[in-house]
């Protein structure tokens, strides 16, 4: 069975013939710790003062939470998906069907939401292993495009432009600002959930080995990592997490239409989440999701009909700008800390 | 002497080349096998083969009694058999004890080991190639003798039965080397290895090598102790040159 | 016994119409895919660069032309040649402010692609939405022609033979010309090129801005009868993605292959089974399956032809 021995600044786990270390380091808990507390202060601040600024806040979260495992599925892959949002349409659906079919409430649906993504992932999971380089990114450009061809087509089931309306909410107290703040803090435990899971593979065993795949399969493959094990697995479970993201917006906007999260729109708002928050790093993508979805809603509220323009063009002008992404402001790379690269080309 | 690895009837085609033609040769428990010929002979073709990376067209590979002709480089490795590359492929992104931590972890299935003890017994197998104090600089920061040495360590770290050398020799001056034979000899007898070295520098081969096998144009040239081979008339007509000893 | 031989006939018939319609409706589809792909494939391949940016051209041949002729009155022939130049104009800042610079960094590089192509939509959204109800009359000839039993547009004929003849002098370029065989270097290997003397940089603008030729006049040719929006561009995307993913990146033959074997799945679903609805996801499915069985596309080698 699983034994669990406390040392002094370890934790032994271990399990059959494995055997994990956890170590802890409270010196380094300080600025997670200190981070942790200004966001979850914010939305309370915000109840008080600008009730507006938790619906950003709820997005920041979201896009963060999207753009987390998909640079998981960067570094575990050692390709870039160009069409993650395929898996939140998948999530979305699957939950926005289930829940108006027979009226279930999100903790129902969202195993299914989870097995449906998973169902998927493993079916176009192949794609890892035989497709490289610019093939790999054009397939996964176009699986959502054809998704949502999908749902034009069988609009009867999908209600291809206008979407599925009445999904059961994700809570309901009665009161709708306080609704918000439940969802806001939700969308927080999500967030923080993956960014801290995430980050404890990507420091263990299982990120090295993933990163020595990102770097090169083929030497990797040469001395006993099991290259497809490791990909299947990466691309999959990445996906299932960026399917709960479908459910939480299906439940969140009790609506939920193809249109709005399928095209490329989508997908490069998550994409330049990740690159200009700072290149697959996982803090970074945090950093990203809030930057992007307050100048967003800054670009709304001020600019009106030219938003969709100037938006692009001030990612843009970011994208250029900051070679270390925005994290990279706050944090310079320390030399052996492992920065991975972002491979197109094979 | 029990035999390690036994290839029986290599073949391989590229399209309409035939660069394997019908190979066998076996190579016992702890002995040095050379693999000389000219280039274009098909040497790496083999080694990729045997190694995994590319499928063989016809024919048998056997380690230690196992047939891996059908298994995939994964698997061949953590049944032993670990190989170095021509031109050293190394993880540049990782730090040289990173990289050997990764094979010290999937080289061998092993029981009860974390992360950490398969760091400290990475870093066993750098300061036996003389890289301990070069542990924590990124791969693409290494010199060309250090990229090698992280590639036998690399190597080392999986465990191997049989290793493969390929052309070790190339690039490196005299001192390095010389440094780089002693330190393979030495590897091999406190691993207790067997090896398959690839090699154009065939005044070491002479020394280190207990057999030679000589291959052109994918079939086999010659077989036999390197006294034997470098006399042999084929072999000196096809890549020695008759006036090689001079040169040597 | 009569009955019988009636039914064999009648099945005969449909049996004709069908490969009648697939044939014809084929030719025409494939050849205009491989217009709108052969420059896709050509950046893709030869310029090793993935141009995800590539809807750009599609609006931007459409809706400047309009803007020529409806801001500044121009007559519709001045106005193409002010696109053609403005397109070039784009192609040439596009290469300079973002294939260049991040030669090295491609991640950068696709993403600033797809922004400008999102960006070019969103111009037009602003400027020109689909309420403008843009519409350029670019018609060769107006009608339709009656092949057995098939009814096709003129235009659309014709500008199958259009298409084959511009095909056609692109593979004399390639295969002829000095220029082609410089080009045909540059797709093996940069640096030997630069070595021998090939000025990469000129040559690398040069392609970018030839192969906007073949995608112009291909637009031009179904603007008249296709829908114009200004989300146009993705759609036509789509197809070419799909038509070089399946022929080979680069590979002039694989191109024209695939895009008559896409222009043929196109026409069975639209004539044959009737649900035109499925043309991408049937496109999509064939480009698959082709790929599992041989993932690197149609294409024999790895070079332009």
């Amino acid at each position: 069975m699983v034994d669990i021995e406390l040392k002094r600044e370890r934790i032994v786990i271990r399990y059959k013939d494995k055997k994990w270390d956890w170590i802890l380091e409270p010196r380094y808990w300080r600025n997670a710790i200190l981070w942790t507390l200004v966001l979850l202060i914010f939305p309370a601040v915000c109840y008080f003062v600008s009730p507006g600024l938790i619906n950003t806040m709820i997005n920041a979260n979201i896009y963060a939470a999207i753009a987390i495992p998909l640079g998981l599925m960067t570094i575990g892959t050692g390709r870039m998906n160009f069409g993650p949002n395929f898996y939140i349409g998948v999530g979305g659906y699957t939950a926005a069907l289930l829940s108006i079919a027979y009226g279930w409430g999100p903790l129902m649906t969202l195993p299914f939401a989870i097995f449906f993504t998973l169902v998927s992932a493993l079916i176009f999971s192949p794609l890892v292993i035989i497709a490289r380089g610019l093939y790999y990114v054009l397939l996964t450009l176009l699986l959502p495009l054809v998704f949502l061809e999908v749902t034009f087509i069988y609009s009867d089931t999908f209600k291809g432009d206008t979407g599925l309306f009445g999904i059961v909410p994700l809570v309901d107290t009665g009161n709708a600002k306080i609704n918000f703040l439940l969802v806001a803090y939700l969308s927080l435990a999500i967030m923080i959930g993956y960014l801290w899971v995430i980050n404890k593979v990507l420091k263990s065993r299982y990120g090295l080995i993933m990163a020595t795949i990102n770097d090169d399969e083929d030497v990797a493959h040469g001395i006993g990592v099991n290259i497809n094990k490791v990909k299947i697995i990466s691309f999959v479970a990445a996906a299932g997490m960026i399917g709960v993201m479908g459910w939480f917006y299906a439940h969140y906007f009790s609506s939920f239409a193809g249109i709005t999260y399928l095209p490329l729109t989508f997908m490069l708002k998550i994409l330049l989440v990740m690159m200009i928050g700072g290149r697959a790093q996982i803090f970074g993508c945090v950093v990203g999701g809030y930057f992007v979805a307050f100048l967003e809603t800054l670009l709304i509220r001020h600019l009106g009909p030219i938003q969709p323009i100037v938006f692009p063009v001030i990612l843009m002008i970011f994208l250029f700008a900051l070679p270390e992404g925005l994290f990279g402001i706050w944090r310079k790379r320390r030399y052996r800390e492992y920065l991975p690269t972002l491979h197109v080309r094979r | 002497m029990k035999d390690i690895l036994k290839v029986r009837n290599l073949t391989k085609h590229f399209g309409g080349i035939l660069a394997v033609n019908d190979l066998s040769f076996e190579i016992k428990e702890g002995e040095t096998l050379g693999f000389i010929g000219p280039n274009g002979a098909g040497k790496s073709t083999v080694v990729n083969m045997l190694s995994g990376l590319i499928p063989a067209d016809k024919g048998v590979v056997e380690l230690d009694g196992i047939d891996i002709t059908h298994k995939k480089p994964y698997e061949r490795a953590r049944l032993g058999l670990a190989r170095t590359y021509q031109i050293p492929r190394p993880f540049p992104e990782l730090t040289a004890l990173a990289s050997v931590t990764v094979s010290a972890l999937c080289g061998k299935k092993r029981k009860n080991q974390s992360f950490e003890d398969a760091a400290v017994e990475a870093t066993h197998y750098l300061e036996f190639v003389g890289l301990f104090s070069k542990r924590n600089i990124l791969a693409r920061d290494l010199t060309f003798y250090e990229l090698r040495m992280l590639e036998l360590a690399r190597a080392l770290a999986t465990t191997p039965k049989i290793l493969f050398i390929d052309e070790v020799m190339a690039g490196l001056n005299p001192g390095e080397a010389n440094r780089a034979v002693r330190l393979i000899a030495k590897a091999k007898e406190q691993f207790g290895l067997t090896i398959f070295w690839i090699e154009h520098v065939m005044a070491v081969l002479v020394e280190a090598a207990d057999r030679i096998v000589a291959i052109h144009y994918g079939s086999k040239l010659a077989e036999g102790t390197p006294d034997e081979v470098v006399n042999n008339d084929a072999v000196v007509e096809a890549y020695l040159g008759r006036g090689w000893k001079e040169y040597a | 016994m009569k009955g019988g031989q009636g039914k064999k006939v009648a099945g005969m018939e449909t049996l004709i119409h069908y490969l009648e319609h697939i044939l014809i409706y084929g030719f025409v589809l494939g050849a205009i895919y491989l217009l709108i792909s052969l420059g896709f494939s050509l950046i893709c391949g030869v310029l090793r660069i993935f141009h995800l940016g590539y809807a750009y051209i599609f609006p931007v041949t459409v809706y400047g032309a309009w803007m020529f002729m409806k801001e500044l009155g121009w007559g519709l022939f001045p106005s193409l040649v002010g696109m053609v130049i403005i397109q070039f104009i784009l192609a040439w800042i596009i290469y300079k402010g973002i294939v260049k610079r991040y030669l090295e960094r491609e991640e950068i590089q696709l993403t600033g692609l797809l922004l400008v192509a999102l960006i070019v939509e969103q111009v037009a959204n602003y400027f020109y939405p689909v309420q403008e109800a843009v519409y350029l009359n670019t018609t060769l000839r107006d009608g339709t022609l009656t092949i057995g039993s098939v009814v096709i547009p003129w235009q659309l004929l014709l500008g199958g033979v259009v298409s084959i003849i511009m095909t056609g002098l692109f593979i004399l370029f390639f295969l002829k010309t000095k220029e082609g065989m410089a080009v045909r270097a540059i797709s093996q290997n940069i640096y030997t090129s630069e070595i021998v003397g090939i000025n990469v940089e000129v040559l690398y603008v040069f392609i970018m801005m030839l192969v906007l030729l073949p995608v112009i006049i291909g637009m031009l040719l179904v603007a008249p009868i296709w829908n114009v929006e200004p989300g146009m561009g993705w759609l036509y995307q789509t197809t070419a993605i799909l038509v070089a993913v399946l022929g080979g990146l680069g590979n002039i033959k694989g191109t024209i292959l695939a895009s008559f074997l896409i222009g043929i799945t196109h026409a069975i679903m639209c004539f044959v089974l009737g649900e035109p609805r499925f043309m991408n996801l049937s496109a999509l499915v064939l480009v698959m399956v082709i790929l599992i069985i041989r993932p690197q596309g149609l294409a024999r080698s790895e070079s332009i032809w």
